[in-house]
């Protein structure tokens, strides 16, 4: 039993190991609030394309739901792996963009970037969808009725309500992409995870990961109890009205 | 009669198998307060938005000042084979529902669309809204959002937000039908306003004594057809037709 303590728990280990194990948290830190963003704007995009009304924008809504649906199907993992095995060989692209180093990052870095934007885009163009869709469609057609485009319908009278109703399980996306950001440790980036599994190499000792769960707990258990009050306010709030009925 | 403000011909809608209207054919002269009454399902209010186009029809023509707004064959389907803007520009609507921008104040809801589909400037769109909000009564009420508004002051929002955009025609489909009794006057007194100042109205309504006092015409639909048209004296107090009389006397019988 104390042996398993000192392999897991040796809190001197940890102390020793801590700003080590720190800085390399923030590196995942640094790849959620990149990817978080791009991925917010991203999913926005693509749930705005999947809007698009009439027979004419057909292709694009069949093109942007199969994107969604293949990139929340494949496991994150492959994703990562194909875009850091496959772009670099990709020599038609310039080199600067095919193996990036941007901001003093290395590639990994950013192919890392890259590979949970795209998938947590898709994620997050289903959260926008369900705020979409939660819009009363009586508000499109008053938009449309007073001359609006479906463009500004969308922007003036749509996209702000539905952005109101999705913070609690859009937030929750963020936490999985939070974790998530381990993920990139198996194309050698030097991010928490991977700090950890190289001090358990070396010593044979696994406290760095627990430090590391702590840390991932330090930031995500606060970030729940958010969802829950977000979720309590929207309660407050279900939409009056609005709701139309045919013939 | 002097050219029709709108003229529906053969118009003809299906909800998939579901036939809502028959070929509908009416004229509406300019200044014209035209009441459609009829039982529910009778395809009264889908007939009101086919004419602003928010269920486009899929037979017949529709044209607004004599204009036809049907672009013809080869043009696309839904929306896009008719002259959107056109009508959109012309053709005001209330709904049941008022269908107010919940995130937006009285005021905004008023100005929005002057701004971005008119362009006109701020302060030309919140001084129009606001003499708008004032006309039907509610000029202490223009910061206010419209979940802190009666649903008669709501409706009455919806109307100036639809006056906002100079319209030549009001649609109101069954606008008092969501209000609670003692609030549909305030809102039939603002159409009837409107009537007298000469707007063209095509109005759905289930409000007889409405019909009866400010429509010129009124027109009884049944089964996606149009039974009997005339004015409210003749239609209302000695129907010709058998089916107009029945719905009239389960709506007067009480």
């Amino acid at each position: 039993m104390s042996e398993f303590f000192h392999q897991y728990f040796d809190f001197g280990y940890m102390g020793e190991h801590f700003w080590e194990v720190f800085e390399a948290f923030l590196q995942n830190l640094l790849i959620f609030a990149v990817v978080a963003v791009l991925a917010l704007a991203w999913g926005l995009i693509l749930a705005l394309l999947r809007q698009l009304p009439g027979k004419k924008f057909l292709p694009v809504r069949f093109i942007t739901i199969a994107y969604i649906d293949i990139f929340r199907a494949i496991p994150i993992l492959i994703v990562i792996l194909l875009i850091s095995g496959g772009i670099p060989f990709l020599d038609f692209i310039p080199k600067e963009i095919r193996i990036p180093h941007w901001f003093g990052k290395p590639d990994p870095f950013w192919y890392g970037v890259a590979a949970l934007m795209l998938v947590y885009g898709a994620f997050s163009a289903e959260v926008y969808r369900a705020g979409i869709e939660a819009v009363p469609r009586g508000q499109m057609e008053a938009a449309r009725s007073l001359g609006m485009s479906h463009g500004q319908a969308m922007r003036h009278v749509v996209v702000p309500q539905a952005i109101s109703v999705i913070p609690a399980p859009m937030l929750n996306e963020m936490i999985s992409l939070l974790k998530d950001s381990t993920l990139v440790s198996v194309i050698a980036f030097a991010e928490s995870v991977l700090i950890s599994r190289e001090l358990l190499a070396q010593s044979f000792n696994s406290s760095a990961l627990i430090l590391t769960g702590f840390f991932f707990i330090l930031i995500i258990l606060p970030l729940a109890r958010v969802v829950d009050k977000l979720i309590a306010r929207n309660q407050g709030k279900i939409t009056r009205g609005s709701h139309i009925e045919v013939a | 009669m002097a050219e029709a403000m709108v003229k529906l011909e053969g118009i003809c809608k299906r909800f998939g198998e579901l036939e809502v209207l028959k070929g509908v054919n009416v004229d509406i002269a300019k200044g014209e307060v035209v009441c459609i009454l009829g039982p529910s399902g009778s395809g009264k209010s889908t007939l009101l938005r086919c004419v602003n186009l928010l269920e486009p029809p899929e037979e017949g023509d529709i044209y607004i000042e004599g204009k036809s707004i049907c672009k013809g064959p080869g043009s696309g389907s839904g929306e896009s084979s008719w002259e959107l803007d056109f009508v959109r520009q012309r053709v005001g609507i209330v709904f049941q529902q008022f269908n107010l921008f919940p995130h937006k104040t009285a005021l905004e809801n008023v100005t929005l669309a002057q701004e971005t589909v008119l362009g006109r400037s701020r302060s030309e769109a919140r001084a129009k809204a606001s003499e708008l909000l004032e006309r039907v009564g509610l000029g202490d009420k223009v910061d206010q959002y419209p979940d802190r508004l009666s649903g008669g002051q709501q409706q009455r929002v919806a109307i100036a937000r639809a006056l906002a955009m100079d319209p030549h025609v009001m649609l109101f489909d069954e606008v008092t039908s969501a209000l609670d009794p003692e609030l549909v006057k305030e809102v039939l007194d603002v159409m009837r306003e409107l009537a007298e100042e000469g707007m063209t109205m095509i109005v759905v309504t289930h409000e007889i004594g409405f019909a009866r006092e400010v429509a010129d015409r009124v027109v009884f639909m049944d089964g996606g057809v149009i039974v009997e048209q005339g004015p409210p004296a003749d239609v209302l107090e000695s129907p010709r037709e058998e089916r107009t009389r029945e719905f009239l006397g389960l709506v007067l019988d009480h």
